[in-house]
This record gives C-alpha cells, structure tokens and sequence, in this order.
C-alpha cells in the first residue's frame, strides 16, 4: 500500500515537473492567462464594491466576510482547475477520438490518469490570489487567530475540493455515453455557480427545499461554504462532520460510477 | 475561472465551402448568375451550416437544463442584496426591474456573443487556409456572416422553448408587456447587437494578419466585455464616471441597451438616437473589419498546404 502511494506521489511529482517545463516554453502565454484570471478576480472585487456600496450585507455576510467567501471560492476553484480541468476537458476528445485505448492500456490506474496527467500552472496562481483577498478580509474583519478554526479551515477547504473534484468526474465521466461537443469547462462553470454564493442566499418558499437539495443529496453548496463559514462566521462541528462524511462518500461514489462509464467505453478505433 | 465564452456551444471549425457544395447535392447554382445565385450560393452555407449544428441535440439539452443554474443563484443574490440593504430602488432598478434586466441581457448575449469566431479567422490566416477565399467566388466576411446567422437561427430555434419557459416561470418580474412601437424597437437593437458583435469580433480576428496569436487579446476583451456590457449588472449601478463613460462605449449594445429598451427605459428621442448610434457602431466596425480585410491580404502570404 505505501509502495502504492508512493508510486503515485513521485508520478505527480514528474508529471507536475514535466508540464511545467512545457508551460514555460511558453511563457508570453502563461503571462496572459494569469493577467486573464487577475482582470476576472479585479471584476468580481469591482462588482462585490458595487454592490456593498449600497447595502451593508448580503444574506447576513458582511463586506469583510463576503469578500472571504469570494477569495475561497476563487482560491478553491483555482485549484481544480490547475489539477483537475483541463485533464477531464479532454476526457471527452479521448472517448471520442478512440484514444482512450492508449490509456487504458498503461499499467497505471484509469482515473489517475484521465484526471492528474497534466497540471495546468497557468491557473496555479489563482490559489495565491484567493488566499491573497482572504488574507485582506481577514485583516479587515479584525480576525483573532483561533487555530481550532484555522484546522477546521484547511480540513473543510480540502474536503471541499474532494467534492468538486468528485462532481467534475461525474459530469466527465457522462461523456462516454453522450457524444459531447459542448467542453465541460463550459458544464463545470455552470454547475460550479451554485458554489459561488453563500448558501443563506437560498431563502423563500422555493428557494429554502432547492439549497437543502444542494446541501444534503447533491451536496455541491458545502464546497465552498463551510470553509468560509468556520473561518469568519459561526463554527459549527455539525457541518464540518457533514463535509467530511459528503467529501468520502462522494469520492467512493464518482469512483465507482467512472469505472461504469469506462465499462460501456467502446473503441472507437479501427 | 473566468467565464466561458459563450452563451453557446463553441462553433465547429470552419469548413471548406467547397465541402458545402459537395453536401448540397449537385451544384444546381453554379449556371446562375448575378443577385440570384449569390443568393443561392450562401443560402447553401446556411443550410450546412444549419445541419452541421443540429448534430449533438442531446448535449444541447444537457447542457440548457445546466444553463437555467446561474440564472437561479443570480436571482437568488440579487434578493439577498434587494432585502440585505433595505432600499427598494438601486440605481434606478426596483427588485422586480433588476431581475427582469438580468433575464434580458441572456437575450441580448444571445444575439451578440460570436463564441469561436475571431480565433477561427486568425486560424485561417496562421494556418494558410485563407487563400480558399481567394481563389473561389466567394467573401470571407459574407461566408462567416451566413454560417453565423445558420448557427444563431439554430441556437435561438433549440433554446425558444427553454427561454419560453423560464420567462413564463418568472413572468412575475416583469410589468407588463411592452407597447408594439417598443418591441418593434427591442427587435432592431438586438438585430443590430448581433451586427456589433459580429463585425467588432471579426475586426478583432483580422488582428491575426499582424499578430499571429490573437487568443490572449480575446480572452482579455471578452473577459473585460462580461462586466463593461452590463452583463454582470445595470451599468446605472456604477459610480460616475464610470456609469457614463461605458454608456459612451459600444458594448453597452452587446448586453445593456437591448435590455433597457425591453424594459421601457429608453423612450423617444433618445430611443431613436441610441438606435441611430448603435447602427453607426454595427457600420463603423463592418468598415474597420473591411479596411483590416484589405490591408491584412497586402501582408498574407498563405503558409501552409
């Protein structure tokens, strides 16, 4: 098991080596996908300024708060993309190219390959810029460290990926049955607005059963939600425990669904 | 992650016309001359075109089921903010008024995103297949013109239902239905948002004569278009300058203007005159797309096979 693991490990290890060495063949293009991501980051904080500029809160999140959650959420959604997205973009490509056969074929585990065989550094410093506008909110806010809430923090955050990245290989993973030419990057930033704003947001007589809907059995509001929620407002173990438990189910459940969907792959090569 | 560019799927490659000839059954037009057979002959473009992008119907509807999300959470924000600050007007906009904008510029978008286009034009010209244009009758403007026309008759046929629905479901946001005089209004400004968008985006690939890489020049004016085409919010929100300057700049037409004429914003005179300005946008960019056309074929020298 830890001769496994470590396999594993030192094959992220060149393979994170390896791309970026590609990446800064390329450096002019790196350069513009950063500044890209750093305009979209300047609009959001532009937008949130805009709107704070006439209401104190939004759905009981104060300014300094708010701008926590939205630095999680970029920080977080960062990371996916760097490890996970373009990988599973081109998922679809692979099943219908017919060139899925030459992965299979590796004698290295299926869904390590379709989803860590590249890592996009262009949105790496996403990461830097999230955890760089949580920082500000936290300085804002006039935070007291608290190590309980700073564990609870990296514990929830890391969960949370678990469970964006466990939806993202759900939704590639439909691909093989569903001759796709619309690019899941384009499905993922759909799904992914449900994360985008508080949970509170989802209140009235319709809205209330949707955001328990999108907590309890597609539970894609805890991703960003939580970590936010037990760094700046209020700590509470019930959730964590919940996206801890939601975290390893749905890592269990997107596992054996892929597989599933591998089953059905037929070559499409001659 | 910045938005994805599009409000559609991204459009296939271009395709050798001549390929529509040959998919169009035997070339019936080529005796004819003169208006009737370019008639005919982009007619053709149109229909392949058309065909091309009823291919994947089942990712389509996956995809609008997965579309209605957003359009969810941003109702939802824009409650939270309406009840959070206690006011019922910002910037001009009750709730109601607010929602009904934001449901309108996915309309608006609708009509005047070209997903794939300019980067589709700087592809040809990087990898040489331009010169097609050059040796068979046919515009390089005129084709991409029809072809885009086929792809956005086709988007709005399969997303008409899907549409309907969700402003029937949210028929609550909106007043009342506007006067024939305002939807009649509200029809040329997005035929004419489409004609901005398109020709500003074709000005923006005919770049790709002097730089061969046009990609990051895209992403940073589309990303910057989001926000400055009052996508995101009315541009009334914003504090002046702001607010005025990019009511001067022609991406308002893109997103916020079609939007506001919907909603009865715009009346009169200042009608007329941001409908006479927006058609002297769509002109002036198929002007500039024109002259960089001319002066980018003095500089190509068709690479590639």
């Amino acid at each position: 098991m830890v001769a496994v693991v470590s396999k594993y490990v030192r094959m992220i290890g060149y393979l994170a080596r390896y791309t970026l060495a590609r990446e800064l063949a390329f450096r002019g293009n790196f350069l513009v996908k950063v500044s890209v991501e750093l305009l979209w980051l300047g609009i959001l904080i532009a937008f949130y300024k805009t709107v704070f500029a006439r209401t104190s809160h939004i759905a009981d999140w104060s300014e300094p708060q708010y701008f926590f959650f939205v630095g999680c959420f970029f920080a977080l959604n960062g990371l996916i993309e760097t490890l996970f997205l373009e990988n599973c973009n081109e998922f679809a490509e692979l099943v219908r190219t017919g060139d899925l056969d030459f992965l299979l074929l590796k004698p290295i585990d299926e869904q390590f390959l379709v989803s860590c065989r590249r890592i996009d550094w262009g949105s790496a410093p996403n990461l830097l810029m999230g955890a760089i506008l949580m920082a500000t909110a936290l300085v804002q806010a006039g935070w007291v460290f608290d190590p309980v809430r700073v564990g609870a923090f990296f514990l929830t955050f890391t969960c949370g990926v678990a469970i964006a990245y466990s939806f993202m290989l759900l939704l590639t993973s439909v691909s093989v049955w569903m001759v796709r030419n619309q690019s899941l990057m384009e499905m993922w930033w759909l799904f992914s607005s449900l994360a985008r704003y508080p949970r509170e947001i989802f209140s009235g007589r319709w809205a209330e059963p949707l955001g328990q809907f999108f907590t309890f059995f597609i539970p894609i509001l805890l991703v960003s939600n939580v970590p936010a929620n037990v760094m700046v407002r209020a700590l509470e173990p019930a959730m964590v425990g919940l996206t801890v438990v939601a975290a390893v189910v749905l890592l269990w459940v997107s596992r054996r669904f892929f597989l599933v969907a591998l089953r059905s792959y037929r070559s499409a090569s001659s | 992650m910045t938005p994805p560019e599009a409000t559609t799927t991204t459009a296939p490659p271009l395709r050798n016309p001549a390929d529509a000839e040959l998919d169009a059954g035997p070339p019936r037009a080529s005796g004819r001359r003169g208006v009737l057979g370019t008639i005919a002959k982009y007619a053709k473009i149109f229909r392949v075109s058309l065909i091309e992008r009823m291919t994947y119907r089942g990712d389509f509807l996956f995809g609008t089921i997965l579309r209605f999300l957003p359009i969810v959470t941003t109702i939802l924000l824009w409650k939270a903010i309406y009840e959070s600050s206690g006011q019922v007007e910002l910037g001009g906009f009750h709730y109601r008024e607010m929602i009904a904008y934001l449901l309108l510029t996915n309309i608006s978008r609708m009509f005047s995103s070209m997903p794939g286009l300019a980067g589709g034009i700087a592809r040809e010209v990087r990898e040489g297949t331009l010169k097609r244009y050059l040796i068979q009758p046919l515009d390089l403007v005129g084709f991409l013109l029809s072809s885009r026309v086929a792809h956005k008759v086709a988007y709005i046929t399969m997303s008409f239902l899907p549409y309907a629905l969700l402003f029937y479901l949210c028929r609550g946001y909106f007043d009342a239905f506007p006067d024939a005089l305002t939807l009649a209004a509200y029809a040329v400004s997005l035929v004419l948002s489409f004609m901005v968008g398109f020709f500003f985006e074709v000005s923006v690939g005919m770049v790709g004569f002097w730089f061969l890489e046009v990609t990051s020049l895209l992403y940073i004016v589309m990303t910057l278009n989001f926000f400055i085409s009052g996508h995101m919010l009315p541009l009334d929100l914003l504090p002046e300058p702001w607010s005025t300057l990019l009511k001067i700049l022609p991406f308002q037409y893109m997103a916020y203007f079609p939007a506001v004429v919907f909603l009865g914003k715009i009346r009169g005179w200042q009608l007329v005159l941001h409908l006479g300005l927006e058609l002297l946008w769509a002109v002036g960019f198929m002007a500039l797309a024109r002259v960089l056309y001319r002066a980018g074929l003095k500089r190509y020298s068709a690479y590639g096979g």
